[in-house]
């Protein structure tokens, strides 16, 4: 059976969808260089109209779904009430025939309601909208692709009172199972309701992972039930913690938007807010970065400021650490787990006496991390966990691990540097790779600096953030994450996230730093960047982008524009090529 | 009270605050001229607190009740907590003293203030000239003041007074909109921030948002919808708001360029209305139609096209009482005029395109001034290699120019040529720059290689605070020339900006002009303080922040809580 029928259960229905799938055969939307009159973002990977028109929907609709599993239900819910409270207004308003029959129903049919939301969970639903009976009809084999197909079904409707499109029919399944977004909240704290509305956002971008980078030197906001010294001494403060209540609250929200929450730990680098309850197993505590100025940054204690790394040399680091490990383990049901492990500073281990007598007694660096590892990478496997890890840990040139100590059958790396590069070294050694490319993915690049006291501002007028320039929807949109890649090691990039660090963000810039930017990630991570000629459809794929973030802004998330509302009202206009 | 101030003068000279490369306990953005506080102290602030003032000008009045109020329900709560001996004796009453009630809201008026808090008597007194002046020092004041029941520093003593007069904002409200309330909310800020101009760039080609008593069909035809439009009301609401924030409101119409939106209403008037900007592509950057896209300019030519703007200017006089009024005049395109058949046969009697706009700026300058106004250009108008007019339309005396181009040097050769000037240098104060472009079907940034500077903006990259700050806008220039510049505005052109993000693209780096407009970017030895002023300002955007501006953070929190650990330079 062709995976495009996987999941279909009545006969009628695999009839139906025959038909259908004829017709998508014969007519896509990528054959129009203007987009539909309502669309969904990412545009689905076929979907097919041939008769645009459009129903009102019956007071009396519901949404039937006769299975007993709270996120969908949580789910089911919200879009009931979404349908009729949303009032989308689109910029340019679709002008279709509307039909006689209002739509009664639309009717959930899952084939497996136990498969969990893990990594490469079947995602893909089939969506029909009838005029002919008024009712409509989503199959997926999973609560998962229920939820993504309920989401597209909302995006038909528009208006209010509400009308949604109709005769129309979607197949949809995502290209690359990882699809992500990574937030840093320790350089800068973000309240529980800001992480949450971004988590539905994701969601609703069919993006669905939540990488949450917890820990970094600057704050450890998260109070662990049997560590909770470190978020006490080395939080921003009571009011900028998370509790354990708060992390079960937004596993709990993000799995009814199908999103799963990957927690990140990062260590043994990036550790300084570890030292405030234990400050033995941190080294080069809160030093200033750059003893010897910016002229010897061979010489710095960090990456940036705020300087520290567990020290693998001391017992008590694992002791925290498994408490840390196993607490994460029951907090966070992901059967991932990112440990971190990027820009090791050299300086700052061999800095810490203890480390120097290891040092001189013939061992390097390298053996120092190896230590680290040895001991954390068994012990997260035998939480169940696959451990992902920046490449670092692999490619760093100074600090580093033989493979054999993080197999890539229980590894995973996410590359950031040297673009398309880097992920064929980390394939080509037989590892997952999730791409985050800093030239691509980096929300925070060309904001400028955030050191203090820096002169080139006085000097140099190209000065910009070391990741510069700023990333624009369509770089990110563009990137090709497996360009060049063997059909083999295609098959282990398992996806992409954009990536937030929060030097220069926090709560009251969050949604324009990741909207639509992450949308643009979204659609290509999910139905790609081209059309079925090969050819980009970034051009097309910005009206379709301004609708999408018109309709975010109306849901109460703050995306920036991405062009004069003039452009969207004037089709094809504001273009650089006609 | 006089003899008091001087005493605080000598002290002044004795102790000022950048002696310290660590802020005081409590600070006030822009940083005063001169501020003593020699024992720093605190006072709580008696429930029974009363400003005392004169009660004849109602836009004063709004700013004593708004700081009344905000004293008590800020609850502005530091970073690093103040830890200062708090006096006995709780602070009674602040007493204003004001010279002049009468003095308007213009160009150059003084806006000088004295601030003293005492803790001997309770009591504090701001001294000014005039009622623009008190608004700086009830902003001050209040800045003083932290705390859930609110302290206040004490025993300290504030002269202040502005650098430049002219301290400015540019909000564009054509390419997409902004609703009233974010506009008010932007206006307060900058009062907040001791800047005083609200610049407001009210059409361009891609929306004519404002309703004209005189010429609705502007706005009818021409805005981005009924729900996107500012009324009459809206207008008299936001300017009589920004006066009560010591705030003028100085409309822009740019004409004749970037005027597409006029030809909804007007078609006739408009030449190369809503064609494609780029007809022959991008190599052919020479036969563009505009300089973005949204083509059209108003024809010299055609009679109407006069009749409409007297109309506009009329109404735009008695809705915007600033002795200031922006005409616009930039970026006019060669093509978009010659294009047009009635151009082409003047263009064929052997005229030039500088004669067409000599044209017009012949009828439109004197009609301005007409209304008592003086006219604001960007420099376009004098300096545009094809299309300029000879300074004579233009005279010094009724016209200042504002620049963009080219840095400190076209500051110079306008200054030089004898125009009062305002810098709004593209490389230092425009607020939308490195953040892409808009343009769409752009393959730039389809390629892969040069990944750096590739697929910036045209002015990109990202003007930080520091940028901003660091700008010395006089540099390099005579005395003489010096006195022309009145000051600078920071500009955000709204391309890929509208309500969502405003607050985040504006703030902090607006209140980084503020600063350097007010009292200077230099020490009292004249080194750049930019590195000082970092804490100050983290401070200074988590109090914007507690006063709902969504203003972006330019650090960790961290970074604050460390003091010098996130330099570069330790």
């Amino acid at each position: 059976m062709p995976a495009i029928l996987r999941g279909i259960s009545s006969n009628t229905m695999a009839a139906m969808l025959k038909l259908f799938i004829l017709l998508v055969l014969q007519l896509t939307i990528s054959c129009n260089s203007e987009p539909f009159p309502i669309n969904v973002w990412p545009i689905p990977t076929s979907i097919s109209w041939p008769s645009p028109k459009a129903t009102t929907i019956s007071p009396a609709f519901q949404i039937s779904a006769l299975y007993a599993h709270k996120h969908l239900r949580a789910a089911v819910k919200r879009h009931e009430s979404l349908l009729f409270s949303e009032g989308y207004q689109p910029i340019v308003p679709p002008s279709l025939p509307i039909s006689p029959t209002p739509l009664l129903s639309l009717t959930l049919h899952i084939t497996d309601t136990q498969a969990p939301l893990h990594h490469g969970v079947d995602e893909s639903y089939s969506l029909t909208i009838s005029s002919s009976n008024g009712v409509a009809n989503l199959s997926s084999t999973t609560v998962w692709g229920a939820i993504r197909g309920l989401e597209s079904f909302s995006q038909l409707s528009w208006g209010n009172p509400p009308l949604i499109a109709t005769d129309l029919y979607i197949h949809d399944r995502p290209l690359f199972p990882h699809r992500g977004l990574m937030l840093d909240t320790s350089r800068n704290f973000y309240p529980v309701e800001d992480i949450m509305r971004i988590i539905a956002t994701v969601g609703a971008n069919k993006l669905n992972v939540f990488h949450w980078h917890i820990t970094d030197s600057q704050s450890f906001p998260l109070v662990l039930p049997t560590e909770p010294k470190l978020a006490a001494a080395g939080s921003y403060g009571p009011d900028m913690q998370y509790s354990q209540e708060d992390v079960k609250k937004i596993v709990d929200f993000a799995m009814s938007y199908g999103v799963r929450v990957v927690p990140e730990f990062d260590t043994p680098g990036h550790s300084l807010s570890w030292a405030g309850a234990y400050p033995e197993i941190v080294t080069c505590a809160n030093q200033f970065w750059l003893p010897n100025g910016p002229s010897d940054r061979a010489h710095r204690l960090g990456a940036g400021p705020g300087t520290g790394q567990l020290n693998p040399l001391q017992p008590r680091t694992y002791e925290v650490l498994h408490n840390v490990f196993n607490d994460s383990a029951s907090l966070f049901p992901d059967p991932f787990f990112h440990s971190g492990a990027d820009e090791l500073n050299p300086l700052c281990w061999s800095s810490d006496p203890s480390i120097q007598s290891f040092l001189s007694s013939g061992h390097n660096l390298s053996q120092l991390l190896q230590r680290f590892i040895s001991d954390t990478h068994p012990f997260l496997v035998s939480l169940n966990r696959t451990v992902v890890y920046w490449e670092d840990i692999l490619l760093d040139s100074t600090i580093q691990v033989p493979s054999s100590l993080i197999p890539p059958s229980t590894t995973i790396l996410q590359t950031w540097n040297n673009g398309i590069n880097n992920t064929k070294k980390l394939v080509g050694a037989g590892y997952r790779v999730i791409v985050s490319s800093a030239d691509f993915y980096y929300l925070d690049c060309g904001h400028g600096g955030y050191l203090g006291n820096y002169s080139a501002y006085d000097a140099s007028p190209e000065h910009t953030s070391w990741c510069g320039p700023f990333k624009t929807w369509e770089r990110i949109y563009d990137y090709d994450i497996v360009e060049g890649l063997t059909e083999k090691e295609k098959v282990l990039v398992i996806g992409g996230e954009v990536a937030l660090w929060s030097e220069q963000a926090d709560g009251t810039v969050l949604d324009g730093r990741v909207w639509p930017r992450a949308a643009a990630l979204a659609e290509s991570m999910w139905s790609g960047n081209r059309d079925e000629n090969g050819r980009r459809r970034t051009a097309m794929a910005t009206d379709r982008l301004m609708d999408w973030r018109h309709r975010m802004v109306g849901r109460g998330v703050r995306a920036e524009p991405i062009q004069p509302l003039w452009c969207r009202r004037n089709p094809g206009m504001c273009n650089f090529n006609a």
